[in-house]
């Protein structure tokens, strides 16, 4: 490069590692040459993330924060700001967006494996990442102030009270007031927008450079780094920039598809998307009819109402969440991908996969008796997948896998 | 790569794309139970027509004649509906604004003062801006038009979809005096047909809660009434969310454009894949 940019690039380069940062994480940054399309989540999640900045950016010029006006300033957004609709939709479609492809994104890792050794810590920092994004969504739910925002707000908070001892100090303390006000409003906003933003990026921040150093994985289970050409790159490897980031892209047209189609045809997603009862100014004399979370939590939910007792159902949800964390020590297969694992993973993985849908629907309708006997079972069954895999992982005959991709 | 390869390719995240689909229309069907419009049964459906100007004109005028002077549109501002509905405004100022003081853009905050009006209906009459979104149309529909005369109730009516509401029939003057009536209706035997007795009579058993209008007490008629009321819950909608129609206008254009954004990436894609294989 010559001329006056190329110096100033030289300038800047021997200043800033722009040219090593941009060929150790992107042109010359080796990946799996053979991949499906449960390996496209995990960038769509990176397209939302970034949606969702944005978007929630512009969101709070005109949002105001406190409880005389907040649900009304949802309506001024709607309604006297130019394409404020846009934006709003954006982010609340945004929001189910995020969770369905993280939940897609997470069931690839358990599908093919992607936190066995030594990924150990991508999985982990990923399953922190899903925890904050569940607080973020929480927090941002009560922030249109409508009656779901305040009654789904109400229901989550007092489970902070079934804690022993410390528990009705704590719900105090997460409250800010005696019941959910203003002042409730006003401290989620900071967090929803300030706090857990920040620890959201640094977490993705760390999954990302942990998963550059251990490199991505494949739906086969085959370690390419076995296979080096005499330059030490893997044979079954091409680098990222522009071969992966053209394959991500047309991900990303699909998805960006759907997400119009959504945004701009059902945006409340029949209820699911955005609650029709959150169409009603919080009313803290008013229980409505039916208070269920959106989807995304719907099967924790459903697990905390199949435990009679408020403090085990808050252990049983807080539970489901923390043993993901553990997985890459769980797993005792010699496999990584499901396809070489042997049928007892397979039928456990199946199992599982139905238990969480049963779940998550079962948490979204009111409560009978079969369906608690329902929510049971299927508690039981997400349980033992993970309680049990040590033992049918290690007893279960695996294929041989492939030396190659 | 081979055909048959190409097709299992493009099939797979298609099946997972249906199944996903699916899924979710199983859980909208099932959020239907229960039934939302209580001792009416199933509400009657709805479709909106947010670009019909005189439907949504008919039913500003509607409103504003009968449900502002209680109900107020709190969000909404009124020179947004003259310039939605395409009403010229001094025309719209003229014959449907009644306060004079009123500028084009003011908030619709209603006309009736909120304490008073609890001590006369019991219940504060709510703001109806997003009604039809907290109800949903096919409600609004139906309860329009199921009220019943009902001598047990304060104002004389009782509704069919809302048991024990607090507001009166304020359209039975153009709707007329709805009774519940009984009537004989043919038993259906098990095969689907009608039951008959040994000389071919029609077998009939009386059943109770069908809607009828007394004749001759009402200025409209059913299908005039029926129209009216379509136009007032169009109306509705459209308030509920009055960029609903842009939404879905330019919906087409962005699904278009990230159509051919996909479709020239995959090209992109294709071209940079034969480097590999």
């Amino acid at each position: 490069m010559n001329g006056i940019a190329g110096k100033m690039f030289g300038w800047f380069n021997s200043r800033l590692p722009i040219v090593n940062t941009f060929e150790r994480h992107l042109s010359k940054h080796p990946v799996p040459s053979k991949v499906n399309f449960w390996y496209l989540f995990g960038a769509l999640a990176s397209v939302v993330l970034i949606i969702q900045i944005i978007s929630g950016i512009w969101l709070i010029m005109p949002y105001s924060n406190t409880e005389e006006q907040a649900f009304s300033s949802i309506e001024y957004i709607m309604r006297d700001v130019d394409y404020g609709w846009v934006i709003r939709y954006m982010h609340t479609t945004g929001a189910s967006m995020f969770f369905a492809v993280v939940y897609l994104h997470m069931f690839r890792g358990l599908l093919y494996g992607s936190y066995q050794k030594p990924k150990e810590l991508v999985w982990v920092f990923g399953c922190a990442i899903y925890l904050a994004m569940m607080a973020e969504g929480f927090l941002g739910y009560v922030l249109p102030y409508g009656q779901m925002s305040y009654w789904g707000a109400q229901v989550i908070i007092s489970l902070f009270g079934a804690i022993p001892y410390i528990g009705e100090s704590l719900e105090l303390w997460v409250r800010g007031d005696y019941y959910i006000s203003g002042i409730t409003v006003s401290r989620f906003f900071a967090l929803h927008v300030v706090a857990l933003p920040l620890v959201l990026i640094a977490l993705v921040f760390l999954h990302l450079v942990a998963l550059h150093e251990v490199g991505a994985g494949n739906p086969e289970g085959v370690d390419i780094e076995e296979h080096l050409d005499e330059d030490g790159v893997p044979l079954d490897s091409v680098p990222f920039f522009p071969y992966k980031v053209l394959n991500a892209l047309v991900g990303i047209g699909v998805f960006m598809t759907v997400f119009a189609i959504i945004m701009f045809f059902f945006p409340e997603g029949g209820g699911y998307f955005i609650e029709m009862a959150n169409f009603e100014k919080a009313n803290p004399l008013v229980t409505p009819e039916h208070i269920a979370p959106v989807w995304y939590y719907s099967p924790y939910y459903a697990m905390l109402r199949a435990v009679p007792d408020k403090l085990g159902g808050l252990i049983v949800m807080g539970s489901a969440v923390a043993i993901l964390f553990v997985v890459p020590w769980l797993d005792n297969s010699k496999a990584a991908s499901i396809r070489y694992k042997g049928v007892y993973s397979k039928v456990a993985l199946a199992l599982f996969g139905i238990s969480f849908l049963t779940l998550g629907y079962l948490g979204t309708v009111g409560v009978t008796e079969v369906r608690k006997t329902m929510s049971i079972i299927c508690t039981f069954i997400y349980f033992a997948f993970f309680i049990l895999m040590p033992i049918y992982t290690k007893f279960e005959k695996t294929k041989k896998v492939p030396e190659r991709l | 790569m081979k055909l048959k390869q190409k097709i299992t390719k493009i099939y797979k995240p298609i099946k997972f794309l249906v199944i996903f689909s699916l899924l979710f229309s199983v859980n909208n069907l099932s959020s239907a139970e229960g039934g939302p419009c209580k001792d009416y049964g199933d509400c009657d459906k709805f479709n909106y027509s947010l670009n019909d100007m005189g439907s949504l004109q008919s039913g500003a005028s509607t409103f504003l004649n009968y449900c502002y002077g209680c109900h107020s549109l709190q969000y909404s501002r009124w020179g947004r509906i003259a310039k939605d509905l395409q009403i010229p405004e001094d025309i719209f100022f003229e014959n449907l604004v009644f306060d004079k003081s009123i500028k084009a853009g003011d908030l619709m905050t209603g006309a009736m003062p909120e304490i008073e009006s609890a001590q006369w209906f019991g219940v504060a009459p709510p703001d109806l801006t997003l009604v039809s979104r907290v109800r949903g149309d096919d409600w609004l529909y139906s309860y329009l038009r199921t009220y019943y005369e009902d001598s047990s109730k304060q104002y004389g009516v009782n509704n069919l979809v809302y048991p024990g509401t607090a507001m009166p029939n304020v359209l039975a003057a153009l709707q007329g005096n709805q009774k519940l009536v009984c009537k004989n209706i043919p038993v259906i035997a098990k095969n689907g047909g009608e039951k008959r007795d040994s000389e071919g009579n029609a077998i009939t058993k009386e059943k109770c809660g069908f809607l009828q209008v007394e004749e001759g007490t009402g200025t409209l008629t059913k299908e005039e009434f029926d129209k009216v009321i379509y136009d007032l819950t169009n109306f509705l909608v459209y308030v509920g969310e009055p960029s609903k129609a842009t939404r879905e206008r330019i919906g087409w254009y962005v699904i278009f454009y990230f159509l051919i954004f996909t479709a020239l990436s995959a090209l992109l894609y294709r071209e940079y894949h034969k480097d590999y294989h």
